[in-house]
């Protein structure tokens, strides 16, 4: 009897320290947490720069980073909710809040890119607007294609990023790409099924068309390279902004000095892995 | 009385520790039971949403799926919809059009199997291949998928689906070696393992005077084998399909990259061709969408999808046990 009481007591205790272990962590983290919405094509770019933010210095903690879209970050940021809203556009004089302050923290590009059998040298705006959508279906009516039969789309599926920038690029607001086009899930997938298949055409980021096995297309007659993304030269680009309510102060300031900081190596790697670094 | 009090402190001790492991032992299966309620209750709890918005056509047919998936990713709801507008069907026509092909292929292939294993094999093949067996089971999807995707995909588009076929469709839908076939076949040879196993285990469990006594009657050797010792492996039989469904069911990231990455339904009527169209299964989905979790009403579709296999699974087992039960009594037991 005795025996079991003690047992008892001491489940109890056990659990008792137990619970309290795990819920000390949450309340000691609930001071001054930054909080990151909006864009949900920055979101693996601002999940990746939170956590070597937090890595690098170990006593703040790493930012929470929600996704959405573009406008709900903006109208967030403004409304106070949270500190930095994530926009994956160009500030919109007369539709935009005003008094955000926005500071450029990346870019993003796109090259679209083809079957090395099918080295086609350049592709206008309507020309791409017409294969994606899905007007133009044969090789035969692309100029400058050696190839006659359907074209095969590929695709990213709805949330990847890049598929958010090809739309937004390329096509812009009221067009969207053929439901017929085949849908891959990674950016690995997507230059392995072009490269496999001589009538297909797709898109990518720059880093995924560093490695060759696809051939990238001219867009506008600009060649596109990480130089010609840079400059400015080459149209499939767009910028990544972090929006603050007046100039950033305190924590956020932090942050977003931390992330544009010119010569900050972390902050490039991270950012030239997938998209375009601003310095 | 030393030898006495020796005996019942040993006996105080043993005592004491056997409660303590029984306690522990406990606690760890009421554990498991408070995790299952918890994943159900969680999952169900935020799938409401999307059953709510849509009803009992949640699961029907309607409009493009891939277009109502990209709606909620830009959170702008299709003009005269929700925002939560979905209907399921082509993903649940896939996942049963790629589970129920691979089932059937596997269950005929793997009994056939397990006979040659059991009856006809050789010693030294048969302790060739049991281990071989085995570790085909263990390989990871993501191995499987790559082979489809890298060697039957390609191969199917080069050299099965004809210029013709391509073209015929080509303003519907496009074929690209990814589809229906490349997913059951590659389906069929991840699930086919653990069938062969379960099988070909059950089978050399048999009463070895079952079928002598079968043998003795003058009944011949195929017959034995059918009415002896298939007859009496049948409730393993159940179980491993059971077991090679719920792996279908549940397989994703293989799936999401063989199957073709589109919100289609193939129409069986199409005939040969409806094989070479693409689909995309319930489980597939989810790990595509996985990404766009942060989006409410994405979110909450994801799970409602999740939502869907988990209580198919549940489903699944049950009525597994139910058919083992009248089984049993002429089987023996697995």
């Amino acid at each position: 009897m005795r025996v079991h009481r003690t047992l008892t007591h001491r489940t109890v205790i056990v659990s008792a320290v137990l619970a309290l272990a795990l819920a000390a962590p949450a309340s000691a983290v609930a001071s001054k947490r930054l909080i990151i919405d909006g864009s949900t094509a920055m979101l693996p770019l601002v999940q990746k720069l939170a956590t070597a933010y937090h890595k690098a210095f170990p006593k703040i903690p790493a930012p929470k980073v929600g996704g959405g879209q573009t406008d709900i970050g903006i109208n967030d940021v403004a409304s106070g909710r949270v500190d930095i809203g994530d926009a994956s556009r160009d500030p919109i004089v007369g539709q935009d809040p005003e008094g955000l302050v926005w500071s450029k923290v990346a870019r993003d590009g796109i090259c679209v890119i083809t079957n090395t059998a099918n080295p086609l040298p350049n592709l206008t705006q309507e020309t791409v607007q017409g294969i994606f959508t899905g007007d133009i279906r044969s090789w035969s009516q692309v100029p400058g294609s050696s190839l006659t039969g359907p074209i095969d789309l590929f695709d990213r599926e709805a949330v990847s990023g890049t598929q958010d920038a090809f739309q937004d690029i390329f096509l812009g607001e009221t067009l969207k790409i053929s439901p017929s086009a085949t849908q891959e899930s990674s950016e690995g997938l997507e230059v392995n099924a072009v490269g496999a298949d001589k009538s297909a055409i797709g898109f990518t980021s720059f880093a995924a068309t560093l490695n060759g096995g696809v051939h990238t297309v001219d867009y506008q007659g600009i060649p596109c390279t990480l130089a010609n993304a840079k400059s400015g030269q080459y149209g499939g680009v767009r910028n990544f902004w972090m929006v603050t309510k007046g100039d950033p102060k305190g924590e956020a300031a932090k942050f977003i000095d931390w992330v544009t900081k010119p010569g900050n190596l972390t902050v490039r790697k991270i950012v030239s892995s997938e998209w375009i670094a601003i310095h | 009385m030393p030898s006495r009090s020796l005996s019942y402190t040993r006996r105080w001790a043993t005592g004491r520790t056997d409660r303590r492991v029984e306690r522990s032992l406990g606690a760890l299966a009421v554990v498991v039971l408070v995790f299952i309620v918890a994943i159900l209750a969680t999952v169900l709890v935020k799938a409401w949403p999307s059953f709510s918005h849509n009803g009992l056509s949640w699961f029907g047919p309607g409009g493009n799926v891939d277009t109502q998936i990209r709606a909620m990713a830009e959170s702008k709801p299709l003009p005269g919809h929700s925002i939560y507008y979905f209907r399921a069907w082509p993903l649940i026509w896939g996942t049963l059009l790629t589970t129920i092909f691979a089932v059937l292929i596997a269950l005929v292939v793997s009994i056939l199997a397990a006979i040659f294993l059991t009856e006809f094999a050789p010693p030294p093949v048969r302790r060739m291949l049991d281990p071989v067996i085995r570790l085909l089971a263990g390989v990871p999807s993501v191995i499987y998928g790559l082979i489809g995707i890298l060697v039957i995909a390609s191969y199917i588009e080069h050299h099965v689906i004809s210029e013709a076929r391509k073209a015929s469709v080509a303003y519907v839908v496009q074929l690209n070696g990814k589809d229906v076939m490349t997913a059951t076949l590659i389906l069929t040879l991840m699930i086919l393992p653990i069938m062969v196993a379960i099988t070909a285990n059950a089978m050399a469990a048999v009463p070895l005077s079952w079928r002598e006594g079968s043998l003795a009657l003058g009944v011949n050797r195929w017959r034995t084998i059918w009415r002896v010792s298939l007859r009496t492996a049948r409730p393993a039989i159940v179980a491993a399909t059971i077991l090679a469904t719920a792996r279908a069911l549940g397989e994703a990231v293989m799936l999401a990259m063989v199957s073709g990455g589109r919100g289609f339904a193939p129409n069986l009527l199409d005939g040969i061709t409806a094989l070479f169209e693409p689909v995309r299964p319930l489980a597939a989905t989810i790990f595509e969408n996985s990404e766009g979790l942060t989006i409410p009403a994405l979110a909450h579709t994801v799970y409602a999808i999740g939502a869907v296999l988990l209580v198919s699974a549940a489903l699944l087992s049950l009525s597994g046990w139910a058919s083992k039960q009248r089984l049993k009594r002429y089987g023996i037991r697995a």
